[in-house]
């Protein structure tokens, strides 16, 4: 092999070879993992990272898993275990050592070459449908420390040596992990994942060699910090802040909590620094970040605004330049301050504030609020199914949306949250019925709660349904009822979240936002989800289009005429000469 | 006499077979607003070279086998009848919800897609079946004749009925169809237990409203086809190819079009294992077929056709979810139109954008600025300019060269000859890929495999695919120009028939298992007896461990659930299959059975012989001219015309092969040869 740097041609190849890596992991964790939340709703990710830790690539992951955290986590991997050897392989879930929140049980596995040395290190993370907390879901917002939110915590801890499990580890799981049948088929598919990677990685190199692909590593790292600096040197110079407020939730202040990002724009030195320091302390509750969490979500903040084309590893990351602060919420926690709903909550906030502090730089940059989670009908289920006489437990995805409308396009509806970016799927209602003893009675997106804008966020969903047989128990951390996903640029914000019981006699409850709820057989839960806020005036949107979502039954004629300017007449066509009086009025 | 044809985008292929068995290949262009004036262009030049009247050709043939995209592509053009949908009370936006999911988290440039039925036109009826079948809310059919009321109004030419369960109890969907043809006399409609019996509620309304929305546009045109073949001198039977890689009477189309979405290129992986089987008895087959804007793939196992049930009509999560059981052919955009450039900083990319046929590549002279594949190969003397579709039409190779020459290499900073071999090694990288992921989902190592080459470009880049993907050999048939109509002259009168069902390892339900599969059993037994031929049929199962989601196929090798040994069976043909695919077995968890199909096929084709007639004017006449290959530069290659080689005698590389409908190029380190059954095999 020459020393001769590798052409655009020959990059690209490779690019896409260890994009393909990826694909191979991700498809084997979703063909065969056992809990829905896996392999039905495909909250997991993977990657591969260089012998350093540095992110090569995450092709098609979730954002909040993976910009920054693997990084951390295979770092503490060779601080822990100074002696790597093939074969070895280890559980990671830690928030203190850069894991994104303990129900993300990954695998990472270091990638030896023949001579025994360490090369690259691939990952696998799976959000469980239980991690071993004191209560049956995987967000615990009211957890006052890691002591009370009780998930078994693996902070690099070796559960393979030679190729085969470390049965200690196994046992201790299989105690302290609700349903542990699911969890041992879960862990057997992620470490499925990371092999499988290993072994592709292992096949390319075999081919290339090693030094070649780790000299494309350093090669590709350039170019994408290149593509990086010009998609910044695009932007207007500037200083812009941006906060989006959490509702009140147990553990946080009476008033919600605000988070707030600076964020500073230097389109000539191709660089943007996004200051998070000025938030509030971490609190005693289950909702504060972990460092992996803290940073990428401004870095989703600052993806989300600029060319989707820039390439996500560690070249472009070194053009952000993300100043957090030690004890702070929004920041680098301190043990033992519970980071159980790290990935969503507090998360969402923060990257929502990077994104419309960048719309304020000027049209055609940053992207509205995209919608807070977690409402029932992504929560946490459990109970012991009457049909089977047997325990489940599992995260439900019935619906969820929250898209923002971006400057180039109308929302993605079902984007879940910020941090996901829609990659999750819905759970179908046949099969979410069978696999849980469940019914669903009804699933829609509401009328009117579109984030209106000259391009609209999405709508908020609404589903209603029930336990069958038996109780149940739900638990889920629903914000976005007090402060809605906001609008940008003269955009409205998206519907709210909310949600209520009907009881057997008709009559409806209240429902805290964040609780964990016992449903009697019979009763049903009412959850509505977060829209997502819109970008730009609504009158300046075409016409048509309102007129065509008037058709569908998703805006009322009466809100089409007084946000939008748009009359449609009994006949339900668009009436263009009110249209144009009533839109030349208003301006 | 038979007759196959396969209409494509730009070409329609017409196979024809003599009553020997030997075969003749033709070629017209495809007009797409009237596609059987193509099929009827071929026929015509069939005729002429046999001295034959149309009439006089058409009167000696018995059947008339066609593959069509002229519904998938009434779908991308939204072309489909308007079509309502009725759905289960609270279940409005089934279509608008899909299944989740999403492809490039951070590019935010793409709306949510719009549902194939819009909400207006979607409706709901006031009943529910519980996921044990229990009827909790009886069907209000005043209620539901208030709505087909309502849904008249509208002007719908077609009706879909997709209710919740009903695979486990499908009385209201049944209920619902009997009052649209009292109410609505005269529209079709389609019930979704019918058209797709799978669990996945999206799936089967997806499947079920494309079907509806397709009747009034399959019945009009295959209608008009036969009878303008029937006009043209034609008395035989015309069969249309569907999506599983079989054929069925035009007339049964027309109860459930969706089985012929498609159409056409499901046919290429039969030819595939038509060749696979005679030249090599390979046990993998990798099946490509190269079009001018994409490059359709499939996977030929131990003479399996692969089959999938995630047939995306456009890109996957953007566009529609059939849901219907298909030939798992899988379509990237990567042909000779794609285009090439370097990004700002200096990534050279091929695709995804495409000159397409117009403008087309820089040398077609017709515009088209950019540079191509195409371009690339004609840079490369692998395309020789002058005698390009045999002569039909002429090339500017100096075009080729500026195209890349401004818009590759001075950005590069390389030689045009470098910077071409960079552009069709990007091209093939990205088949290469495409092939990959089908391989790795599979479980299946393509250097155990053989790649087979189909479509006219196939062979400008197949060598260099084959080495990439580890593939030792590389076969081109006689008839890949013409793969998919070569696929439906061998292909069988074949149909699916599936069922749901439930029943697990850890306590086996044998009576409910039975039943289902002596139910879907019974159909396949029906329909041998309708198609009047000897017919084999096959049984697949749907299962996966407890908790999994995602289920597999498994062969089954008996048609009954009788006694515990047919569960032990079942369960450890399942466990093999598993490892197989994803590495992992689990022998500590139960296996959940919840579907069964049976697959039948009655073979139409006699054992004869599948040879194209050679020309006798072939010659060998010696040629050569300069050809440019990675690491060896300009060689003078000779040139040798497909026809005139002899059988089984080894050569070395380089090489060009040329006939009238296609160029296959051969570096200087691979050897190949013309086989005794005439088609070129080549070790990459």
């Amino acid at each position: 092999m020459t020393d001769k740097p590798m052409n655009g041609a020959e990059m690209a190849v490779l690019r896409s070879r260890l994009d393909g890596v990826v694909r191979k992991m991700s498809n084997t964790l979703l063909r065969t993992g056992r809990s829905g939340v896996i392999n039905r709703a495909r909250d997991f990710s993977c990657c591969l990272l260089t012998r350093d830790g540095d992110l090569l690539t995450a092709a098609d992951s979730l954002p909040i898993h993976v910009l920054s955290g693997p990084d951390m986590m295979a770092r503490s991997m060779k601080q822990f275990h100074p002696e790597l050897r093939a074969g070895d392989a280890f559980l990671h879930n830690s928030p203190y050592h850069g894991c994104s929140h303990p129900a993300d049980l990954s695998v990472i596995v270091p990638v030896m070459d023949a001579e025994g040395r360490h090369r690259f290190t691939v990952l696998a993370k799976a959000h469980q449908a239980d991690i071993g907390n004191s209560q049956p879901t995987t967000y615990m917002a009211e957890a006052r420390d890691v002591y009370h939110e009780g998930a078994l915590l693996f902070p690099a801890v070796q559960v393979q040596r030679d190729g085969r499990d470390i049965d200690d580890i196994i046992r201790m799981c299989e105690l302290r992990i609700r349903v542990p049948h699911q969890w041992r088929g879960d862990y057997l598919s992620t470490i499925g994942a990371a092999r499988i990677g290993e072994k592709a990685l292992g096949e390319l190199a075999a081919e290339i060699g090693w030094d070649r692909l780790e000299a494309f590593a350093a090669q590709w790292f350039d170019y994408s910090e290149a593509r990086m600096a010009d998609a910044i040197g695009r932007l207007p110079a500037g200083r812009v802040t941006g906060s989006s407020t959490h509702d009140p939730f147990p553990g946080l202040p009476a008033e919600g909590l605000k988070i707030t990002a600076t964020v500073d724009v230097d389109p000539a030195a191709g660089r943007v620094a996004v200051d998070m320091t000025d938030n509030p302390d971490c609190l005693p509750c289950g909702m504060n970040l972990s460092e992996a969490c803290a940073r990428t979500a401004a870095m989703i903040g600052v993806f989300n605004s600029i060319d989707h084309d820039v390439p996500k590893n560690a070249g472009s990351f070194r053009r952000i330049d993300v100043k957090l602060r030690e004890g702070c919420i929004a920041g680098i926690p301190t043990h033992p301050f519970s980071c159980s709903a790290a990935t969503t909550n507090i998360a969402d906030r923060a990257a929502n504030s990077v994104q419309t502090a960048l719309a304020g730089l000027g049209e055609g940059i940053g992207m509205a609020e995209v919608g807070s989670v977690i409402a029932p009908s992504a929560g946490v289920v459990s109970g012991i199914d009457p049909r089977t006489g047997r325990p489940f437990v599992n995260q439900i995805f019935l619906a969820m949306s929250g898209g923002a409308a971006s400057p180039a396009s109308d929302a993605w509806w079902t984007i879940g949250h910020v941090g996901n970016a829609g990659l999750c799927c819905i759970d179908g209602v046949e099969l979410a019925e069978l696999s849980q003893p469940i019914i669903v009675h009804r699933r829609g997106f509401v009328t009117d709660s579109e984030g209106a804008g000259t391009q609209n966020g999405a709508p908020s969903t609404i589903v209603e349904f029930g336990p069958v047989g038996a109780g149940m128990d739900i638990g889920y951390l629903s914000d976005g009822h007090v402060n809605l996903p906001a609008g940008v640029r003269g955009g409205q914000p998206g519907g709210g979240a909310d949600q209520y019981l009907i009881r057997r006699d008709g009559t409806h409850g209240p429902l805290d936002a964040c609780a964990q709820v016992h449903i009697q057989d019979g009763e049903r839960i009412v959850a509505i989800s977060c829209g997502g806020g819109g970008y730009g005036d609504p009158r300046e949107r075409p016409a048509n289009r309102v007129a065509d979502d008037v058709a569908g039954g998703l805006i009322s004629p009466a809100r089409a005429r007084e946000i939008y300017g748009v009359v449609v007449s009994d006949d339900g066509t668009l009436d263009e000469t009110a249209t144009q009086i009533e839109r030349r009025a208003a301006a | 006499m038979r007759l196959a044809t396969d209409t494509g985008g730009t070409f329609t292929d017409l196979i024809v077979e003599d009553d020997d068995g030997s075969i003749t290949l033709h070629k017209a262009s495809t007009v797409p607003s009237d596609p059987v004036v193509g099929v009827l262009d071929a026929l015509r030049g069939a005729a002429s070279t046999r001295g034959l009247s149309l009439a006089e050709l058409l009167g000696r043939c018995d059947s008339f086998i066609h593959g069509t995209t002229h519904a998938i592509n009434a779908i991308i053009t939204g072309r489909t009848a308007r079509t309502a949908l009725i759905v289960t009370r609270g279940h409005r936006d089934i279509l608008l919800f899909r299944e989740g999911g999403r492809t490039e988290p951070f590019n935010h440039t793409i709306p949510y897609p719009a549902p194939f039925v819009p909400r207006a036109l979607t409706f709901e009826a006031d009943e529910r079946i519980g996921a044990d079948g229990v009827v909790m809310t009886p069907l209000d059919e005043a209620a539901l004749v208030e709505t087909l009321r309502r849904i008249g109004e509208t002007g719908v030419e077609a009706v879909a009925v997709a209710l919740l369960w009903s695979t486990i109890n499908p009385a209201h969907e049944r209920r619902v169809g009997e009052l649209i043809e009292t109410h609505l006399p005269g529209t079709p409609y389609s019930l979704s237990h019918a058209v797709n019996p799978t669990l996945r509620e999206f799936r089967r309304a997806s499947s079920a409203a494309i079907d509806a929305s397709l009747k009034p546009l399959m019945t009009h045109y295959l209608g008009g086809l036969t009878t303008r073949l029937a006009e043209a001198g034609f008395g035989g039977k015309v069969m249309v190819l569907t999506s599983a890689g079989g054929m069925v009477e035009a007339s049964e189309v027309a109860a459930a079009p969706i089985r012929v979405i498609n159409s056409g290129p499901s046919m290429a992986p039969v030819a595939g294992r038509h060749y696979a089987g005679r030249e090599g008895a390979w046990r993998t087959a990798i099946v490509a077929d190269t079009g001018g804007t994409t490059y359709d793939i499939s996977l030929v196992s131990d003479g399996r056709i692969p089959m999938t049930r995630d047939l995306w009509i456009g890109e996957p999560y953007r566009g529609h979810l059939a849901g219907y059981p298909s030939v798992d052919v899988k379509s990237v955009g990567a042909g000779g139109g794609s285009i090439a450039t370097v990004d700002t900083a200096g990534l050279l990319r091929v695709g995804p954008g495409s000159a397409g046929s117009t403008p087309g590549p820089a040398c077609y002279g017709r515009g088209g600025t950019r540079p191509t594949v195409t371009d690339a190969c004609v840079a490369l003397g692998y395309v020789d300019p002058d005698y390009f579709l045999g002569g039909a039409m002429r090339l500017d190779g100096d075009a080729s060269r500026a195209a890349i020459a401004r818009d590759v290499a001075d950005r590069l900073d390389t030689s045009v000859e470098d910077a071409a071999w960079s552009i069709l090694d990007l091209a093939t990288e990205n088949m290469v890929q495409a092939i990959q992921d089908m391989t790795v989902n599979q479980g299946i190592d393509p250097g155990q495999a053989v790649l087979i080459g189909g479509g006219g470009a196939a062979g400008l880049n197949s060598v260099f695919i084959a080495r990439r993907l580890g593939c030792r050999e590389l076969l081109i048939p006689e008839t890949g120009a013409a793969m998919s109509a070569a696929g439906a002259m061998m292909s069988d009168i074949a149909a699916e028939f599936a069922v749901t069902t439930f029943a697990s390892t850890a306590s086996f339900d044998l009576d409910r298992a039975d039943t289902a599969i002596a139910d879907v059993r019974r159909q396949a037994e029906a329909f041998i007896e309708r198609a009047q031929r000897a017919g084999s049929i096959s049984y697949v199962a749907e299962a996966r461990y407890e908790g999994q989601a995602w289920d597999i196929d498994v062969p089954l090798d008996s048609a009954t659930f009788a006694t515990e040994d047919d569960v032990a069976r079942f369960r450890a043909a399942f466990d093999a299959t598993h490892e197989q695919l994803f590495t992992i077995r689990d022998e500590s968890s139960a296996v959940e059975l919840i579907g069964l199909r049976a697959r039948v096929s009655c073979p139409a084709r006699s054992g004869a012989a599948f040879r194209l007639k050679g020309d006798p004017e072939a010659t060998g006449e010696a040629r050569s001219r300069p050809v440019y290959f990675s690491g060896h530069g300009w060689i003078e290659t000779p040139v040798l015309r497909w026809d005139a080689m002899a059988a089984e005698q080894p050569v070395a590389g380089p090489a060009l092969i040329e006939s009238a409908f296609t160029t296959i190029v051969v570096d200087p380190p691979a050897r190949f040869r013309r086989t005794a059954d005439g088609s070129i095999l080549i070790e990459a």
